[in-house]
């Protein structure tokens, strides 16, 4: 089983400018089962796009995304007759992706119905199993989601994405909105939640160091594309591009303490996609850039072992 | 140590209809050209903290004891009209979203000219002196910023002309509430480094709010560690971070993913969620979520206390981890 992403582009048009916005322009990954990929960047690179993607909720404007071989945007179109959904989608903030009126047993009933997941007098056990499963107490399923705390209702988002068996989870920024004191649990959970069911995991965040310490293959990506890519140890180690040495040095590090050093690393700020720029779309706030970068569109290429750099100017 | 710029002795924040303690007994200050920083987990009362020391505690909320002391005058007790003088010409704030501070329909430069006339400023030059503040905060093209709406901006943008507006008036002390966590991780940096930059060339104090150690770990002088609306520890941001002696500061950072970990060995979390600062009592408020609680820690409060690192609210200090 692989995720593929084949030279995969999504178009958006503007309706009152007509404007077309490239949000993700070219992107290929494969990913073998059982692995995480960590998808980083900051806003506007085409993570989240991406990530709806692959869970079927937008069509690629050319180029393929397939799962086992099979495309799963025709997939997702099936997807109320086909018996489970082997990819499931976990967002940011559980708030907004439960249903304040409904006890969090039911919101994961209604999983397990809508699909018939399970036979009708075995739903409760199933309810149960899952909240289990995720560390959460069964007695709390007659709960409301404002009744938990942040990391419980994001246990919560987890158990009902986990009621179809899926294979895949794709998490976008799953503990960005959690407190500090929680989020080391839902990440624990997460690692456990992997190993104990051979999940595969597209793990988005624009915070490098959980991404760091969940992702066996990491993607940087940067207006639409990915600049580099590879094994989390020779991305982060290692970098090459001067998109991800960026990156790395603007993480707020808490074990580095009072040299009241803050060196801004790029200049300038993220280009309107809407209006990209020619040639490598990072050669504006680039520190290596030469003169030919505004011209020379950049591909990806190997530089050791599966770590890919789309840079001309890295020798 | 030299005489304080600003000092909070006892503040204690509370509802107004059921009197709810969300602040409890806060007493800190802040030196000339110091900077503080507050670390705590949402409800751990530090941005009521930082409103009360402008007099801006929404409605529903207000102090009921203590006193904050900025030039002999108390701004808990100041009139409307003492307070007014001294926002934005001694103490200014920044807010984590600019849309909040600025006017959504008026251009950018009038909006700065107006904080300069309505706090009595010198208005003869002030057109130059918004240009001069834009161009100080790095924005690009000055005179178009005048003549530009907030939504023409982006959100970093929009971030540099609310820190230009609460610099324009050469405050004392500048309060920030988390105004980078919206921000992408390159822009934060760069509104740091821009905060550094002038915090050292005007020598000017600032109290730092955030959720992220990382943030303030290379930014402030001094940490304060909120936990249910008290303070837990204080201490030099170096003590602080190497050396916590509250468990609940040693746990947090412990939980967090360090970058020089290669065999990225499980986050240390810890169990259960902070409580509602009025439900706790005479008690060690992490006592339940803390491995070293015992009996004293349940049934009475532990008072901060200096130790040879820092100064921790704790029956039970951490002791020498290095």
């Amino acid at each position: 089983m692989t995720l593929s992403i084949t030279d995969v582009t999504k178009r958006y048009k503007i309706r009152v400018t007509r404007a077309q916005v490239n949000a993700l322009n070219g992107v290929t990954i494969d990913l073998p089962a059982k692995k995480t990929l960590g998808i980083v960047g900051e806003s506007g690179c085409g993570k989240s796009t991406l990530a709806r993607m692959i869970v079927g909720l937008e069509q690629p404007s050319s180029g393929t995304v397939t799962w086992n071989g099979e495309p799963i945007f025709d997939k997702a179109r099936n997807m109320l007759s086909s018996k489970h959904s082997n990819i499931q989608l976990v967002f940011q903030d559980p708030y907004s992706s439960l249903n304040p009126r409904q006890k969090i047993g039911d919101s994961i009933a209604e999983v397990l119905t809508v699909h018939h997941l399970v036979e009708k007098d075995a739903v409760q056990a199933r309810i149960a199993e899952l909240l289990t499963e995720v560390g959460i107490s069964p007695e709390l399923a007659h709960r409301y989601p404002h009744q938990l705390s942040g990391g419980q209702r994001q246990r919560v988002s987890i158990a009902r994405a986990l009621a179809s068996q899926p294979d895949l989870l794709v998490l976008d920024e799953p503990v960005s909105a959690l407190d500090v004191s929680v989020r080391a649990e839902v990440m624990n959970l997460l690692i456990d939640l992997r190993e104990r069911l051979g999940l595969t995991y597209i793990f988005i965040s624009h915070d490098l160091s959980m991404i760091r310490h969940i992702s066996d293959q990491i993607a940087v990506m940067y207006l639409g594309k990915i600049v580099e890519s590879g094994p989390w140890d020779s991305v982060l180690e290692n970098p090459q591009h001067p998109y991800t040495k960026a990156l790395i040095a603007a993480m707020p590090d808490h074990t580095e303490v009072g040299n009241n050093a803050y060196e801004a690393p790029l200049k300038g700020e993220v280009p309107d996609p809407a209006s990209m720029p020619t040639g490598c779309a990072f050669h504006l706030r680039c520190p290596i850039a030469v003169p030919s970068c505004s011209t020379n569109a950049q591909t990806l290429r190997e530089i050791e072992p599966n770590h890919q750099i789309a840079c001309q100017e890295v020798k | 140590m030299s005489k304080p710029l600003i000092e909070i002795s006892n503040l204690t924040v509370s509802t107004t209809d059921d009197n709810r303690t969300l602040v409890n007994d806060v007493s800190f200050s802040i030196a000339p050209g110091e900077a503080v920083g507050v670390v705590g987990e949402s409800g751990s009362g530090k941005t009521l903290t930082a409103l009360s020391l402008l007099g801006l505690l929404p409605r529903g909320v207000h102090a009921t004891s203590g006193s904050i002391t900025y030039g002999g005058k108390d701004l808990l007790t100041a009139d409307r009209e003492t307070l007014r003088s001294i926002r934005g010409n001694e103490i200014a704030m920044i807010y984590q979203d600019p849309m909040t501070a600025l006017n959504p329909v008026m251009k950018l430069g009038a909006q700065l000219i107006e904080v300069i006339q309505s706090h009595g400023g010198d208005t003869s030059n002030a057109m130059e002196r918004v240009l001069t503040a834009f161009s100080e905060v790095g924005i690009p093209d000055p005179k178009r910023a005048y003549e530009s709406y907030p939504h023409e901006f982006s959100g970093g943008m929009r971030q540099r002309v609310m820190i230009a507006m609460a610099l324009i008036l050469s405050p004392q002390l500048l309060i920030a509430d988390e105004p980078t966590t919206a921000l992408d991780v390159t822009i934060q940096q760069q509104i740091l480094a821009l905060v550094m930059q002038e915090r050292r060339k005007r020598n000017m104090s600032m109290l730092w709010i955030t959720h992220d150690l990382g943030v303030v770990a290379n930014l402030v002088d001094r940490v304060i560690v909120m936990y249910a609306g008290r303070i837990v520890e204080v201490g030099s941001v170096k003590e602080v971070f190497t050396n916590p002696q509250h468990p609940y500061t040693a746990g947090l950072l412990a939980s967090l993913p360090k970058a020089s970990d290669k065999n990225r060995t499980r986050l240390l979390s810890i169990p259960g969620i902070p409580p509602k600062p009025w439900t706790v009592g005479e008690s060690c408020a992490f006592s339940p979520r803390c491995s070293k609680a015992d009996q004293q820690c349940r049934s009475s409060l532990p008072v901060l206390a200096t130790n040879t690192h820092t100064d921790a609210a704790c029956f039970h200090l951490m002791g020498d981890n290095s």
